[in-house]
């Protein structure tokens, strides 16, 4: 559905992206990650065709997104990272003439978008809040039914409730085969959504793993208080990788080895567990770090 | 070209092209209002523009009172109309491609079925539909004016009249390419504004110069403005043949030059 091969681009200063590879399959939820100024913008640049590759193609379903820029668009869907529309629409006339530009007859999909999502569809752009805003994107981007859907951190701005409906939107295009590519730093979406996802660094690709994959790389710290201050420090001594004891509270990292956890925490008298989950960003950094450790 | 496209820039543009065309039309006006008063004391006046220092009444355009149509280039299309249609085209160019591109809203057009080569040809067909509709106003403006205050007494060379506002329209079809041409190559709003300004003032303060000193009349020719001479179309010394079809090659190549460089530049939209 949408092929990137070796997509290279040079700016001055030595930023860009370099040899950039991947594929997206039909029907699939793929996640794009990356830290900011990894180069996840200028990729999803060259997909809209907004800017030249120095080398390298991009194509959709065949196309080749640069040179066939216009006829490219009636298969894709996008929702801009940073939002803009036009001076003196409200969202009901945005998408009116969003729909025109796409030729589009049948208004029902859009009206069912607008209902699910919850706005008040009749209000000035430049009144709304952000997360208002990306309800407008979000419709504009779905509302034709295109093929392949292309977002650009989709939920931010989005209370958590409409980041719920999010997800259910995507899983709901997804069964009816559209496909997606969707860069986030938010890993629960990303999570529920995808079914692969590839990480980019400092303008190249790391990896692109599937999402059980990157789930088993996520670390988990989960923070114990026991009774006293003497089973912390025997728990912590027991293996596991205890990152700090503060009297009868041990903070431990754990990725994968749940069963030692678990049964090293049911020795002692447990009052409370906390867990904090990693957020995607310091997944792959930690990922990344790892790998550069092994190469050097 | 895209309609729906074309139709959303001209509701939201519209209002603006009729204050300008309005605006400009009530100005000649006034100047028909006025030309009955001046022309009975033509004499008295004429001999205060001599005691001018020369070339200042070339350069405000007192290029003589003695027919309405000379009265009109002077104190209309010599300056006044020149100004308006200065400001019209840096602003309005640079409003309908670089602010697009700066503020980001073109991901928008660029994310439907729509090739750059039709947005920027629709954008540049806006911006001489505004200049058509300003100096379409204006030129009824003057036939109106002529019938009412003028009438058989003060008799209106219209053919003269007709040609100033074609030259003035293909002066800012020039114009407006140029500006055009620059604001399709922007990333930056205020960029092109800065810079469309700075080339189409340099242009007019050149031709103002020029006319002003005989020393440096040469600065002259290197201005766009100098090919837009209301006065010698009044007094018939107009080559206009010339100076439109260079003035229409300037704009078809500097619209043409910038719907082509659009289609090829990147957009950090």
């Amino acid at each position: 559905m949408l092929t990137i091969q070796r997509l290279t681009k040079k700016f001055s200063g030595g930023k860009g992206i370099f040899d950039v590879s991947f594929e997206v399959r039909k029907g699939e939820v793929f996640g794009f990650l990356g830290p900011n100024g990894a180069g996840k913008s200028t990729t999803i640049r060259h997909i809209m065709g907004f800017m030249k590759p120095d080398s390298g193609t991009v194509t959709v379903n065949g196309l080749n997104t640069w040179r066939e820029q216009g006829n490219v668009q009636a298969y894709v869907g996008y929702l801009p990272g940073e939002i803009a529309f036009f001076d003196g629409m409200t969202g009901k006339t945005f998408l009116d003439f969003m729909a025109k530009l796409r030729g589009m007859k049948e208004p029902g999909k859009r009206n069912r978008l607008i209902e699910r999502l919850q706005f008040d569809v009749n209000t000035p752009i430049r009144k709304m809040s952000k997360g208002m805003k990306q309800k407008v994107g979000l419709v504009a981007a779905f509302m034709h039914d295109p093929e392949l859907i292309i977002l650009d951190e989709p939920t931010s701005g989005l209370d958590p409730l409409m980041q719920k409906v999010f997800i259910e939107l995507v899983l709901e295009e997804k069964a009816r085969g559209t496909t997606f590519l969707m860069s986030s730093h938010s890993f629960p979406e990303i999570e529920r959504t995808c079914d692969r996802a590839a990480i980019i660094k400092d303008g190249g690709i790391v990896a692109v793993k599937d999402i059980h994959e990157l789930q088993s790389m996520q670390r988990k710290l989960f923070e114990v208080t026991f009774e006293t201050p003497a089973e912390a420090r025997a728990f912590a001594e027991s293996g596991l990788p205890v990152e700090s004891i503060e009297g009868n509270r041990a903070r431990v990292a754990v990725q994968g080895n749940y069963d030692l956890f678990a049964a090293e925490t049911a020795k002692r008298k447990v009052r409370n567990i906390d867990t904090f989950t990693q957020n995607l960003e310091d997944v792959f950094m930690n990922y990344y770090d790892r790998k550069e450790a092994t190469r050097t | 070209m895209k309609t729906t496209l074309y139709a959303q820039m001209m509701k939201v543009n519209l209002r603006g092209f009729l204050n300008y065309a309005f605006g400009s039309a009530f100005y000649l006006l006034i100047i028909f209002w006025l030309y009955p008063g001046i022309a009975k004391n033509a004499a008295a006046i004429d001999s205060i523009v001599d005691s001018m220092p020369e070339g200042f009444g070339r350069a405000f355009g007192f290029s003589g009172f003695d027919s309405a149509e000379a009265f009109i280039s002077g104190e209309f299309y010599g300056l006044i109309l020149v100004l308006i249609l200065s400001i019209v085209c840096v602003q309005l160019s640079t409003k309908l491609m670089a602010k697009l591109v700066d503020q980001g809203s073109m991901a928008y057009l660029l994310s439907t079925p729509t090739t750059r080569g039709q947005i920027a040809f629709t954008q540049a067909v806006v911006l001489v539909t505004g200049l058509v509709i300003i100096l379409g106003v204006t030129t009824i403006a003057g036939f109106a004016g002529n019938a009412w205050f003028l009438g058989d007494e003060y008799a209106l060379d219209t053919s003269a009249f007709l040609q100033m506002n074609l030259s003035a329209f293909l002066l800012f079809f020039a114009v407006g390419g140029i500006s055009f041409l620059v604001s399709s190559l922007a990333s930056d709003e205020k960029k092109a504004l800065g810079i469309a300004g700075a080339i189409t003032f340099g242009f007019f303060s050149m031709d103002l110069l020029g006319k002003l000193s005989d020393q440096v009349e040469w600065i002259r020719s290197l201005s766009v403005f100098s090919l837009y001479r209301p006065a010698d179309i009044t007094n018939g010394n107009a080559n206009i043949a010339a100076t439109s079809l260079v003035l229409l090659a300037i704009g078809i190549v500097t619209f043409g030059l910038a719907v082509a460089l659009f289609r090829r530049r990147d957009l950090s939209l």
